[in-house]
């Protein structure tokens, strides 16, 4: 009997695995294969250095030169199986993480998902390489684990069925207390992931507010206070380690048990003392000696699974993430936002029934046309669609009914990027990326002064400590909403395209400096621009030639 | 690299008696587990002579199988010690780092406090912090613990087996050991640094794509952004090819190592029995002291790989703290004025109770003004009770200004932790800074002064936030009180309300305020406008 939940959850694991192990699996074979047979060379060895030693004892030191020999040999053999495996190993891992990689970069710009930019940034770069120690660990620590302690009981049997017996009874325990200790384990690693996250998020919430807490001359006590929450958090946790760390010493006991009675019984069995366990003839130095050697070796397998065991529950959490983001619902442009000569004609615009295709529904837009020289204010509340309009006047949310037209042309899939070839945005929340702001204002070189004169923009930029070659940023530290409002228009006059659309340019801002912004926004159109501005700043829609209201 | 020392001096300092402890467990782990190998290979190789010779009777057998069951439990029981040990240590040391970094940041001028908000300069902070948090874990314990193991097994390997097999496994181990890793950290320096400065650039271009969607797909460029993205997330993994290549050679490279130190402490111990030197038993303690010792090894490698990452993250961390403030002389407190403005644009002279309200279109000038009033910035012409801002202690210079910045941060906790982030004060005392700002009835419906904020105080509504700062500062009680914007968010009526809240909480606190709207409120004397 079996749980839905839990139903689910293995349903959840083989669907993860069918993603991201099954596309590497002949890779994961091969490196399974090679890393096996690394683990039978050691068998080899240890009976190299057996015959040695009980060579000295029964006179023959001639051995000591070949064994020497045998025993370096098999361990270069080893470190070849291993090297070869592990690249086995690291090109999967890669393969892997290059493929979904590729695909998010791929789809994340074109199909926005209502996610913040931030998160899927971690996903990318941060999360995407937790799935390597999945991959490269744990499968292999499966496979081995299936076959190297059978064949190292299997010698042991054949040297001392007592021996071979010590080590059936402390290895069939293993696996009980591994899901145990994997789940202990996973326990300890979390609370210790826990313990950092937590103290991180601390750490960056007292360092945003770095500002406030140095003009409040209260650096001294946030660090006391730091400090004493680090050390409760450190407290708590120790608790959860001291009882996660007893459960994977139980595990270690366990084998440290069986090498102690696999001595133990071998010495005394060698000394006379025990006289069962071997087949027939007394159990000699050798065997004894060989034993001991390949006992530690039985454990290992296991440990290494259990070492590896929350690798998987971190790469299948990631898989989780990856199948969530699959799963929302997107919103992709119309058009391939490749290089087009711009659409030829003067340049007009017609709406009629248009609705926007936004995910889960439908915003109507007003119908109304635009032609050449024009400056239009589309106005109305926040929230009407004001933005949803000038996104999809530009193609970037596809249509579910009704058509825009431009230039005479239907837009589509085959005229948008013909159509944006003649539109520069200018959005409302500016963001700068992270290139010299020459480079953002002009990418192919031209003089941006003129053009940051005309937007007001020319004192903004010498008051810049490197003045052109600013790197503004993620935030655009240093300039003021008004002023990144202004460098956007410097922006939308540098492409040289006819129409600029513009989404709330004035918003949070002053009078005074929306005034500016105004200034030179009209100017644009005496320059010969047209222009389509969504506001509901009275000043502004005063200076525009009409308005047109969207309704909700 | 050289930045690395410093970090660990400091985390060493966090918790010096929990790390000795911890390194100490370490090394009787790693001893008792090449004893348990040593003692066991003695004991059957002894016990098959004794059996052989017939003697077995007479063989104490109790004292060495005492022995093997012994080290057997000890060693698990260490291994619980150390790992408890070292864990602890190693979250003292966390702690400490990221205190220490907090008071480094706190120090640094205007400018760079306020880049401290943006999420990528933060990002960066963390990820450089966690990449230093293995520092002690992973590479200065093993690697302290490997060489005590290696000098004291040395001594103990000379007393029993002889000096020739001694000599043969450190000779073997340590000269080599130390040759792999160096090469190790030699190849893995540049890669790993790589990858991680990769990784930041990835994150910047994922980020920067997404947020600049609709420019660059009205530029036509958006497939060129893409390629470009992934460029670097090639690079990115061809470094980690090339740390995973080195990683995977120094480990073939030990596991040769140990195979070779192993043999060679066979030849050496077949020497000594052909010569009659030793007995069998004796000399083949060589042979597995040399096979155990390979545990002491394998823990510094992944260490050593990361060492390119973690001396990057020293040093992006330890160059970004400014030189510690030099130790100032208490300025001269006497005669004269609170505050005195020469500067080209602005020229005031502010006393006792005064208020000025600060106008100008945004990018006059204003918040600068107050910054350097309130020391963050080059304070010329600018003089405090008759000293420059930036030339007082910064203690001092607190206890005099308080400022609240225009966007001014809030942090998670509870309401009383925000209020009470710079002075101790009674619960009277914080509703009467909050009924001064109107805010009480909002926070009394919240559920009072232990209502909780997430992250950067969410929770509230900006002017709501805005009003909990202007009631934080107001606790401070201090002589002259700079605001920027502080009616910013806030609806004309409560505006209204603040402003003479605060007046009226602090009767003889000079205000200089820089605002939009509202400079015509009664509380000020005056007004004052800067122009471009």
């Amino acid at each position: 009997m079996t749980s839905p939940d839990q139903d689910s959850n293995r349903n959840d694991r083989a669907r993860a695995k069918a993603r991201i192990i099954a596309p590497v699996a002949q890779q994961l074979h091969r490196a399974s294969m090679l890393a096996v047979l690394a683990g039978l060379v050691w068998p080899v060895q240890a009976a190299a250095l057996a015959w040695a030693i009980a060579g000295w004892v029964e006179g023959d030191i001639g051995r000591t030169l070949p064994a020497a020999l045998i025993f370096v040999t098999g361990g270069a053999l080893r470190a070849a199986l291993d090297h070869r495996a592990g690249a086995h190993l690291f090109t999967a891992a890669d393969r892997t993480i290059a493929r979904e990689r590729a695909a998010l970069i791929g789809r994340e710009a074109r199909a926005r998902a209502d996610i913040g930019s931030a998160q899927i940034a971690a996903l990318i770069v941060q999360k995407l390489p937790l799935l390597q120690p999945w991959i490269t660990r744990y499968h292999v620590a499966m496979v081995r684990v299936s076959i190297l302690p059978l064949v190292l009981l299997a010698a042991a049997f054949w040297v001392s069925w007592v021996a071979g017996l010590i080590l059936l009874v402390a290895g069939p325990l293993i696996p009980v207390f591994m899901a145990l200790v994997g789940m202990a384990a996973e326990t300890a690693s979390r609370r210790q992931m826990d313990e950092i996250s937590t103290m991180n998020a601390m750490l960056m919430d007292r360092l945003s507010a770095s500002l406030d807490i140095r003009l409040l001359g209260a650096g001294a006590r946030t660090a006391a206070d730091f400090t004493d929450r680090a050390e409760g958090l450190r407290i708590r946790t120790m608790a959860v380690l001291r009882v996660a760390f007893l459960s994977s010493t139980v595990l270690e006991l366990f084998s440290a048990i069986g090498v102690a009675m696999v001595a133990v019984f071998v010495g005394f069995t060698l000394l006379g003392a025990i006289s069962f366990g071997s087949w027939g003839t007394p159990l000699t130095l050798g065997q004894g000696v060989f034993i001991l050697l390949i006992t530690p070796e039985f454990f290992q397998p296991f440990r290494d699974l259990a070492a590896a065991w929350h690798d998987r529950a971190a790469g299948l959490s990631v898989v989780a993430e990856l199948d969530t983001l699959d799963a929302v619902d997107r919103v992709s442009f119309v058009g391939q936002a490749e290089h087009a000569a711009p659409l030829p004609g003067p340049l007009t615009l017609n709406l009629t029934g248009a609705v926007a295709a936004l995910p889960g529904r439908r915003v109507a837009l007003p119908d109304f046309n635009f032609a050449a020289g024009e400056a239009l204010a589309l106005t109305g509340p926040s929230g009407a669609g004001k933005s949803t309009a000038l996104a999809a006047i530009v193609g970037l949310i596809p249509l579910a009914d009704g058509r825009v037209e431009v230039c005479g042309v239907h837009l589509s899939d085959a005229t948008a990027d013909t159509w944006r070839a003649r539109i520069a945005l200018i959005p409302q929340s500016p963001h700068f990326p992270d290139q010299p702001l020459h480079a953002w204002l002009s990418p192919d070189g031209t003089d941006p002064w003129p053009a940051l004169k005309m937007a007001e923009a020319d004192r903004i930029v010498r008051r810049l400590p490197e003045g052109l070659n600013t790197r503004l940023g993620e935030t655009g530290g240093g300039v003021s909403g008004g002023e990144a409002r202004r460098l956007m228009i410097a922006r939308a006059i540098l492409t040289g395209r006819d129409l600029i659309l513009a989404d709330e340019p004035t918003a949070d801002l002053d009078p005074e400096t929306a005034a500016q912004v105004i200034r030179a926004l009209t100017r644009l159109q005496r320059d010969g621009r047209s222009l389509i501005v969504a506001t509901h700043d009275p000043a502004l829609i005063d200076a525009l030639d009409r308005a047109i209201e969207v309704r909700p | 690299m050289k930045a690395l020392i410093p970090i660990i001096r400091l985390l060493v300092i966090a918790a010096p008696w929990a790390m000795a402890r911890g390194a100490a467990l370490s090394v009787v782990v790693l001893l008792m587990g090449v004893a348990l190998l040593g003692l066991s290979g003695w004991f059957i190789t002894a016990t098959g002579i004794a059996g052989l010779a017939g003697i077995g009777i007479a063989f104490d057998v109790f004292r060495p199988s005492a022995g093997v069951r012994f080290l057997a439990l000890g060693r698990t029981a260490a291994r619980y010690g150390e790992r408890i040990l070292t864990h602890d240590a190693t979250l003292r040391a966390l702690a400490a780092l990221r205190v220490t970094l907090l008071r480094q940041q706190g120090r640094r001028d205007a400018r760079a406090l306020a880049r401290l908000r943006s999420e990528a300069v933060l990002t960066r902070i963390v990820s450089d912090v966690d990449a230093l948090d293995g520092v002690l874990l992973r590479l200065v314990l093993p690697g302290l613990a490997a060489l005590i193991t290696h000098a004291l097994v040395f001594w103990a390997l000379g007393w029993l087996a002889g000096w020739p097999v001694a000599w043969a496994v450190l000779g073997g181990y340590v000269p080599v050991a130390a040759l792999i890793f160096w090469l190790l950290a030699r190849r893995s320096i540049g890669p790993s640094d790589a990858v991680e400065a990769q990784g930041q650039a990835l994150r910047r271009g994922v980020i920067d794509m997404i947020r600049d969607r609709a420019a660059l797909i009205l530029g036509a460029a958006l497939g060129a952004r893409e390629a470009q993205i992934l460029q670097i997330d090639m690079q990115s993994r061809t470094a980690a090819r090339t740390l995973d290549r080195a990683e995977r050679d120094a480990s073939a490279a030990l596991s040769l190592l140990v195979a070779a130190v192993t043999g060679v402490a066979l030849i050496v111990g077949g020497a000594l029995v052909a010569k009659g030197a030793a007995g069998p038993a004796v000399a083949a303690i060589g042979v597995f002291v040399a096979l155990a010792l390979a545990e002491t090894l394998l823990a510094l490698r992944r260490g050593v790989a990361e060492l390119g990452k973690m001396s990057g993250a020293a040093r992006r961390i330890g160059t970004d703290a400014p030189p510690a403030p030099e130790p100032f002389d208490a300025p001269d407190l006497t005669g004269a004025p609170l505050l005195r403005i020469d500067t080209p644009a602005v020229q005031i002279q502010l006393d006792e109770n005064a208020a000025v309200a600060l106008t100008g279109p945004s990018g006059s000038g204003k918040t600068t003004l107050l910054m350097k009033i309130a020391g963050l910035a080059n304070g010329d012409g600018i003089t405090l009770l008759g000293e420059r801002p930036d030339h007082w202690p910064d203690a001092a210079l607190r206890a005099v200004v308080t400022m609240v910045p225009q966007r001014s941060a809030l942090i998670a906790g509870t309401i009383r932790d925000n209020l009470t982030l710079a002075t101790d004060a009674d619960d009277t005392t914080l509703w009467r800074a909050l009924s001064a700002v109107a805010l009480d009835d909002v926070i009394a419906e919240r559920g009072g002064l232990g209502a909780r904020l997430s992250e950067g105080g969410a929770g509230l509504s900006g002017g709501q936030a805005r009003r909990l700062t202007l009631a934080r500062a107001i606790l401070t009680a201090p002589r002259l009180l700079l605001l920027d914007e502080p009616t910013e968010g806030l609806d004309a009526d409560t505006a209204e309300r603040v402003l003479s809240g605060i007046r009226t909480a602090l009767p003889d606190t000079a205000i200089l305020a820089a605002l939009h709207r509202g400079a015509d409120h009664p509380i000020f004397d005056r007004s004052l406008r800067i122009d471009l």
